[in-house]
């Protein structure tokens, strides 16, 4: 049946802007970073919404994967990375001192520009994070193996043999898998950093479906060189540059009518 | 030609040629090597000569001939010697005459000039002995319980009575390192127990009487053991063999001291074989005889495989660890540096000094201190403030432990960072990551360190001078009394063995077949170690081999 | 303002594709101009050679649409333009189409006016000069509004349309009182009125121009808005 709503433009779409507490999943508040004297970010605010899908996009060194490690706390490994401002996930600060590292990166799982699976056999990849958690019954481990390949649809490719080793698989079946990996954890946010910038346009097709589907379950923030990766896939957009945040809103417009002149010469491919 | 030189050919030709000498420089010294010491067990010619003495008279000589060689007159005559004959070069010959307790040396050089005759009969035989040495001469009767049998008799009844006298002698030793041995170590068990309790105070005889009865016990069975040991050897010693040797004399051979008797000249070339594979084996599996200048060398394999083993146990742990503690959790900061640095300076210390560190520390200081702590009834006789097998494996643990540490820093720091990140970003803190995929994954690059810290290890002779090896071990380590594995116990060594056989004996000329054969034997062991765990860490490889697909 | 910044992407290629997309649609607009010109020509001095030579032109007008929408179709594949570049490429396949529908419709003014050689009728075409005109300077505005991609002069010129609205209002009722004074010329009356339909006809399609302009330089779609309210929009 064709309904055709004669009331409202044709786009709608949730301005991030203007999120309420519930629609909220991460709230950075004036976000600096700094790698000893050099400044990787500054003067972040955004909210990143709940069960959407948030493409952090920008040139080389804008800082955009910063950010994305910022939310799992993963720049904590580098040395003298100083962090100043505040980041609440779902209204906590993830910088508390009474916040446990290990239990904040279960919560939000995130996947990386290359795949890395563990050397070990497809099936131990995926329930690492679980054998972490101490689940050492196997039935248990079985079910929530098969539960995350599902999810990841690479259970087909790989049911018959979860025994072997990780490496055997293709790069495109690879970076599945470490997404079952994250996933096997159920967290509740799922970072990707450029998860297809190293495989080919059909493993990242399927990897882009994937991330759509997840959508339902997980809020996804992905960081992309990918302008068209980031239209297609995500709801909305964030333009990076040289550590700041020029603008921020949902992908249409932003694809269509950007606000800002950097922005617009990005997408374009201008040079600024 | 400038075009030759530009196409990079040059350049191939001097990478392969670096390759080939290398090669040659191997194959050259394990050739080497392996044929002078394997001929050494070849059952060779034995002759006899004629020869003209100078006063006249002839002579007769029985022997091997171990090497001939041509030599200007003027340098023999410069050493003082009187050289017959009158060309400017003269031709001689060693040769080994064995029928050490009958002539001055078992080594003689003939001159070409002097032989009148040479022959090689067949009724010559070599008959070897427990002690001095071989004998070579012609077996003329075997006197077997009062008996005397000659000729074709001889021949049918002498290898059954050789076999029957080892076997006496196996008993007897069997009976003297088993059951006697035993009976010993519970003896001074009991000693050192009447010792503690006298040092604690306890000594009453309501204490004593017990460790009293079983010390009689041990006593009375000792005796027992005792009388039956001389009656085997009694036995063995009833029976002899006559052989007539060079002289014309003919000697009597007790048969507890005959090993084997063989008649080379008349071996055809399988029976050589045969005979060649049967004194390998008594090499490798026999304790040494005549001092370390006869019989095996299973103490020394045994000791040095031991050592090296106790060795890589105790440095595999520690190196490990401390590579994990440089490269992951230590600050990268100028002080790390410099301990790095420091580590791999260490390699470069010369191997005397570790021994003389592990002298003055681990003998003296911390053996003295356990000694005085836990073996107070022993003093003043040391236990673990001597050297022993559990000092050298320390002192060589600490000599390779740089680098176990560096090639395990350089596979920790092969491990791409991302699937560390991977394991953090799953919830798992740094010591989980470490345990479950770093280390698993670094597991080659370890294996490598252990190779070439057992490569090192196997190799070293000087350090362990000072820290526990000895010419001639009483026992082994590894034993069947109680509590089995003896690390305070001294040991043989194959490199120590080859220095000790080669420089130390009291017929050098004797022993060089004896050095080479032992060298080849430390080269094989070293490879066999080496070659295992390359098979360790090949297979580590093919089960982590992320590193390479990166 | 340069509101025409094409030349500025990374990617030389697409500067240059970008750059004869662009002078394609203004060679298309100068002919359809020419074409609309030539057809007032025609109306007011029934010459037949320039009317024919107006119904020749106008497949060339057809031919330009084609090659243009295949440039857009070709660009939109391989560029994947974004932002301005993509209004851009709508814009100028939207406009070569109202375009195309000028030039029809100039076609078939001419063709009409070929027709009437008749001097009685003469007067009765002459009602529809005026409009003529009218109409021809809102293309030419448009066209030129379009070539600099100006907001402003697309605005005036969007409310222009008024005018031409009004003046076929006019020609209308001077047509009736044609018809009712000979109802004879009835035939002739209907195809000047014909005529005077498609004059307004292009005066809407001028419109259409103007907002593709907006949209390309605002990004907003103002088709089928109030006037207020497309004012309130660009603020």
């Amino acid at each position: 049946m064709l309904s055709i709503d004669t009331g409202e433009r044709a786009t709608k779409a949730i301005d991030p802007n203007r999120l309420t507490k519930a629609q909220t999943a991460f709230e950075i508040e004036n976000l600096g970073l700094h790698y000893g004297d050099k400044m990787a970010l500054s003067e972040i605010s955004m909210k990143i919404p709940k069960h959407q899908i948030t493409a952090f996009i920008g040139p080389s060194g804008c800082g955009k994967s910063t950010l994305l490690r910022c939310l799992n706390r993963m720049n904590d490994l580098i040395d003298d990375c100083h962090i100043t401002g505040t980041i609440r996930l779902d209204g906590d600060d993830i910088h508390d001192r009474r916040i446990d590292v290990a239990a904040l990166r279960r919560n939000v799982g995130m996947v990386f520009q290359r795949p890395n699976p563990f050397p070990k056999s497809i099936y131990e990849n995926v329930v690492y994070g679980l054998r972490l958690h101490g689940i050492r019954d196997r039935r248990r481990l079985d079910e929530a193996a098969e539960q995350a390949l599902k999810a990841a649809a690479l259970w087909d490719e790989v049911k018959d043999r979860l025994g072997d080793n990780a490496f055997g698989l293709s790069g495109g079946q690879q970076q599945r898998l470490v997404i079952a990996r994250a996933i096997a954890i159920e967290p509740q946010v799922l970072l990707l950093d450029e998860p297809t910038s190293a495989l080919d346009p059909i493993s990242t097709l399927t990897i882009e479906e994937l991330i759509t589907e997840l959508k339902s379950r997980y809020t996804v923030v992905i960081v992309t060189h990918n302008m068209q990766q980031a239209a297609r896939v995500s709801d909305h957009t964030a333009f990076m540059y040289l550590g700041k945040l020029i603008e921020y809103r949902d992908t249409n417009t932003l694809f269509t009518t950007p606000r800002q002149k950097q922005t617009e010469d990005y997408i374009t491919g201008r040079y600024g | 030609m400038r075009k030759w030189f530009t196409s990079g050919a040059p350049w191939i030709w001097m990478t392969s040629g670096a390759v080939s000498l290398a090669l040659i420089a191997v194959l050259g010294l394990l050739l080497l090597i392996a044929s002078r010491g394997l001929v050494y067990f070849w059952p060779s010619t034995l002759y006899e000569w004629q020869l003209q003495e100078s006063q006249g008279e002839t002579s007769v000589v029985i022997g091997e001939r171990y090497e001939r060689e041509r030599v200007p007159r003027e340098r023999l005559e410069q050493a003082g010697m009187t050289v017959p004959g009158e060309a400017p070069f003269v031709e001689r010959f060693l040769v080994k005459t064995g029928n050490r307790e009958r002539v001055s040396l078992d080594f003689r050089w003939i001159w070409q000039d002097q032989v009148i005759a040479e022959r090689t009969p067949e009724a010559l035989a070599v008959v070897e002995r427990v002690r001095n040495g071989n004998f070579y001469g012609y077996p003329e009767a075997l006197v077997v319980d009062g008996e005397r049998l000659q000729g074709g008799q001889m021949a049918t009844r002498l290898p059954s009575v050789i076999e029957e006298a080892n076997r006496l002698r196996d008993e007897a030793r069997e009976l003297q390192s088993g059951a006697i041995g035993r009976i010993n170590y519970q003896l001074e068990q009991l000693r050192l127990q009447k010792r503690k309790l006298a040092l604690k105070g306890q000594d009453s005889p309501d204490n004593l009487a017990p460790l009293e009865a079983q010390a009689s016990a041990l006593r009375a069975e000792y005796q027992v053991l005792e009388q039956s040991l001389f009656a085997l050897r009694q036995q063995a010693a009833s029976d002899w063999l006559e052989v007539r040797e060079m002289t014309g004399e003919t000697v009597r051979l007790p048969m507890d001291q005959v090993l084997a008797v063989a008649f080379p000249n008349r071996m055809n070339l399988l029976e050589k074989l045969w005979h060649w594979m049967g004194k390998v084996a008594i090499f490798v599996t026999a304790e040494p005889r005549e001092a370390n200048t006869e019989g095996g060398v299973f103490p020394a394999i045994f000791g040095t495989v031991f050592m090296v083993m106790l060795m890589a146990v105790i440095v595999t742990p520690f190196g490990v660890l401390a590579a994990v503690y440089l490269h992951e959790y230590a600050a990268n900061n100028a002080l790390t540096r410099f301990i790095r640095i420091a580590v791999i300076n260490l390699a470069g210390v010369p191997s005397i000094v570790y021994g003389v560190f592990g002298l003055g520390f681990f003998v003296y200081v911390l053996g003295g201190s356990l000694d005085s702590l836990f073996y107070p009834e022993a003093l003043p006789s040391p236990t673990f403030g001597t050297p022993g097998v559990l000092w050298a494996s320390l002192t060589l643990a600490i000599l390779t432990l740089p680098v176990v540490i560096v090639s395990t820093e350089e596979g920790l720091a092969r491990i791409p960072s991302t699937v560390r990140h991977g394991s953090l970003a799953l919830g798992a803190t740094q010591a989980e990551t470490l345990w479950r995929i770093v280390l698993p994954m670094a597991s080659p690059a370890i294996m490598t360190g252990l190779i070439l810290a057992v490569a090192r290890a196997a190799g070293e002779v000087a350090p362990l001078m000072l820290v526990g090896v000895v010419k001639l071990a009483p026992q082994l380590p590894v034993d069947g009394n109680f509590p089995y594995v003896h690390l305070e116990r001294k040991f043989m060594h194959l490199g120590f063995h080859i220095y000790d056989v080669g420089f130390q004996s009291p017929n050098v000329e004797a022993a060089r077949p004896l050095v080479y054969a032992t060298s080849f034997l430390l080269v094989t062991v070293i490879v066999s170690l080496n070659l295992t765990a390359i098979a360790v860490r090949n297979h580590l490889r093919e089960k982590f081999r992320s590193i390479d697909h990166g | 303002m340069d509101n025409f910044n094409i030349s500025k992407h990374i990617s030389g290629a697409f500067n240059a594709e970008l750059e004869d997309l662009r002078n394609r649609v203004m060679a298309m607009g100068g002919l359809v101009e020419q074409q609309l010109a030539d057809a007032l020509e025609v109306m007011q001095h029934g010459d037949e050679t320039l009317a024919e030579k107006v119904v020749n032109r106008d497949r060339k007008v057809n031919t330009l649409e084609v090659g243009i929408d295949e440039e857009c179709t070709r660009i939109i594949a391989k560029r994947q333009p974004a932002a301005s570049d993509l209004r851009l490429v709508l814009a100028i396949s939207k406009a070569v189409t109202d375009l195309e529908r000028i030039g029809d419709a100039a076609e078939r003014i001419a063709r009409t006016a070929a027709m009437q050689g008749d001097k009685r009728h003469r007067a009765m075409v002459m009602t529809v000069d005026a409009m003529g005109r009218l109409t021809q300077r809102m293309l030419h505005d448009v066209l030129d509004a379009f070539a600099r991609m100006d907001v402003e002069a697309a605005m005036q010129i969007h409310q222009q349309d008024v005018r031409i609205d009004d003046a076929y209002e006019g020609v209308v009722r001077q047509l009736m009182t044609f018809m009712m004074e000979d109802p004879r010329s009835i035939p002739h009356v209907l195809d000047v009125l014909w005529a005077a339909r498609s004059l307004e006809r292009i005066g809407d399609r001028c419109q259409n121009i103007c907002e593709y302009v907006i949209y390309y330089v605002k990004g907003t779609d103002v088709r089928h808005l109030d006037f207020s309210k497309v004012e309130d929009l660009l603020k």
